[in-house]
């Protein structure tokens, strides 16, 4: 018997943004990566061969981070004192991004300021020709500081520069347009002030092909389903047309993952947990695989056995048949 | 549309203030000015008030029916207090708001309705909250709150159910549900209960400036679903004015008639159309663009309005 798969034949479809910038384009990175496009749900392949790949990044620190699992810097070793050794390291890791958390303090423990800022960034930049997404501290002061200084200094770079939120977003969304760079807006888990962030953003004159958005979620086992309702709802809201969510959406799995306690704790736990190293990157790769079968175009990883893992699932979710 | 004032609210520092003074003139203003306004009810929300509920209801009773003769409503969780209202009542049929489906506040608060002759409003929520889809809403109606009134022989023409409006900011899916339910409600029993609702829920959350068009909209699609009875804003005109527009059918302004037939839309359990709509006039969009939001059918934002319908990205 023959049987007709129903098909949705949407409106709308996501933006497709394009970061990183070639020698040829006004940047220095090898290659650059391209998001979005899609006119279906996530990997409904008889809908539409999906134009991209979600991508991959890894997440890296200005200076060698004071709070992350011991697991994660065994896995790094020594390239995680130096940005661009470590993200030269994630490129071989087989990222495709490279996402770099500017901190409050350098290595030394002096305080970080928007020259160190600027020097991270160029570290990165010189390690690694992957295409770069800058994050400032979390202060919206120091964020606006560091963002401005890095904008300046990379022109033309097509970086990812954030946090835009609700309460700060003018500052680094007006560098982003003067140093053409690309924006991520984050908002807490709530499709109305997401969508609102968008519009703020939109209304300062950004092309909706240099933004991104980060709903938040949570991990697996913390949350991780009211993240995936909202960028659900995203996702549907902008294929049936609402220009305000048809944003590429991007999350950071590995930031969760890596709070819980299940990747957190290596000692004390019943031994039906499994080995700490593989428990831990499991609970980061399927984090991961789940926010990218909700939608995800970019999700933030920090472990590199993670990469491959979510790059297997990812291969056999894109192919066809 | 039977209004029942809502000014008399607690949540209002002017009311806060003038009760802790016992500020009489200042309620029986607020009184008046409601009626005057086109209120045929007043609601009287004091809160809890815990400790001083049995001499703070008689108090307000005694000093709004000093100035005026419609229906009070007396609205709170204090049963006490409430009975103590009700013993003052000496002018129209009062009521109490509100009951719901939980089980110690039915088996209590009908009883007293009935023991002092009040109307009684009853809220569609019991124990595990407010149910989103209108079905599970008109259920816990007939099978919980009717019921009820009828064991203890209360008639169901003095019972007014109340199926929840919900903020369109945060609760946006509940907002076309509730729409459905007061649809339903009506013909769920023989004879119907009334139905009220508390229209400017719909807009709590919302900034100040959008308030007015969204409860304005919302209130046309309401009554295009029946509905006749609301708690709000008296002095909101509006409000009052899209009200006469749909109950007199006055398609004279390009407005009237888009009222006129999005609440015919709404009737005809059709969704509002395009070709209802002049997209030229940015009046009508706006309409346009709030009947979206409260059809859920577009994500609310607080700035839903400024939204091109373009691609945006110059």
């Amino acid at each position: 018997m023959q049987i007709e798969i129903p098909k949705d034949n949407w409106q709308g479809s996501v933006n497709t943004v394009t970061l990183g910038a070639t020698p040829e384009e006004g940047g220095t990175r090898t290659r650059t990566v391209t998001i979005g496009g899609q006119q279906t749900l996530p990997f409904l392949h008889f809908e539409q061969t999906p134009p991209n790949r979600p991508v991959i990044a890894l997440e890296i620190t200005a200076a060698r981070p004071g709070d992350w699992s011991p697991v994660l810097l065994d896995a790094w070793g020594d390239a995680i004192d130096d940005p661009g050794n470590w993200a030269g390291a994630c490129e071989s890791a087989g990222a495709d991004l490279i996402v770099l958390s500017l901190g409050l303090t350098e290595a030394d423990g002096r305080s970080a300021d928007p020259e160190s800022a600027v020097r991270a960034t160029k570290s990165t930049l010189g390690g690694t020709g992957l295409p770069l997404i800058v994050l400032g501290p979390g202060q919206a002061e120091l964020d606006n500081d560091f963002v401005i200084a890095v904008a300046d200094a990379t022109k033309g770079e097509r970086l990812v520069l954030g946090l835009c939120e609700d309460s700060n977003y003018r500052t680094i969304v007006a560098a982003a347009m003067a140093n053409d760079h690309l924006v991520v807006g984050r908002t807490p888990m709530d499709v109305n002030l997401a969508k609102q962030l968008n519009i703020l953003i939109t209304d300062m004159g950004l092309p909706l092909d240099r933004i991104v958005m980060d709903p938040t979620t949570g991990a697996l086992g913390y949350g991780i389903e009211y993240g995936y309702s909202v960028m659900e709802r995203l996702r549907i809201a902008a294929l049936q047309g609402d220009a305000m969510t048809q944003l590429p959406l991007l999350v950071n799995p590995g930031a969760e993952a890596w709070k819980t306690k299940e990747a957190k704790v290596g000692e004390g736990v019943p031994d039906s947990w499994g080995k700490w190293e593989e428990r831990a990157s499991n609970w980061e790769t399927v984090t991961a695989v789940a926010l990218i079968e909700a939608g995800a175009d970019i999700v933030v990883l920090r472990h590199p056995d993670s990469v491959t893992r979510v790059r297997n699932a990812l291969d056999e979710l894109m192919a066809v048949g | 549309m039977y209004i029942i004032g809502e000014n008399i609210h607690i949540i209002s520092d002017k009311v806060k203030t003038a009760l802790v003074d016992r500020d009489a003139s200042f309620f029986q203003d607020l009184a008046v000015a409601q009626v005057e306004a086109g209120a045929q009810a007043l609601d009287l929300n004091l809160g809890p008030r815990k400790k001083d509920g049995e001499d703070v209801f008689p108090w307000m009773v005694q000093t709004v029916e000093a100035v005026v003769d419609v229906p009070l409503s007396l609205d709170s969780t204090n049963i006490r207090g409430i009975e103590a209202g009700l013993k003052a009542v000496t002018k129209a049929q009062p009521m109490i708001n509100s009951t719901s489906a939980e089980e110690v506040r039915l088996e209590e608060v009908p009883l007293l309705a009935k023991r002092y002759g009040a109307k009684l409003v009853a809220l569609t929520m019991g124990k595990s909250g407010i149910p989103v889809s209108a079905d599970e809403r008109v259920n816990i109606a007939i099978e919980k709150l009717i019921p009820r009134m009828i064991e203890i022989d209360f008639p169901v023409t003095d019972l007014i159910i109340d199926p929840l409006v919900l903020t369109v900011s945060g609760c946006q899916e509940y907002c076309p549900e509730l729409i459905e339910a007061v649809r339903t409600i009506q013909v769920a029993w023989d004879p119907p209960p009334a139905i009220s609702v508390g229209l400017s829920n719909v807009s709590n959350a919302v900034p100040f400036e959008n308030r007015s068009l969204i409860n304005r909209v919302y209130c046309v699609m309401l009554m295009g679903a029946g509905l006749q009875m609301m708690i709000a804003n008296p002095f909101d005109e509006d409000l009052k004015e899209v009200v006469r527009i749909v109950e007199e059918r006055d398609g004279s302004t390009p407005l009237g008639r888009l009222f006129v037939a999005i609440s015919d839309r709404v009737a005809a359990m059709e969704q509002p159309a395009k070709e209802d709509v002049d997209f030229n006039d940015p009046d009508q969009v706006k309409v346009w663009k709030t009947v979206q939001i409260l059809l859920n059918k577009v994500i609310y934002a607080d700035s839903y309005l400024q939204t091109r319908s373009s691609q945006g990205g110059e």
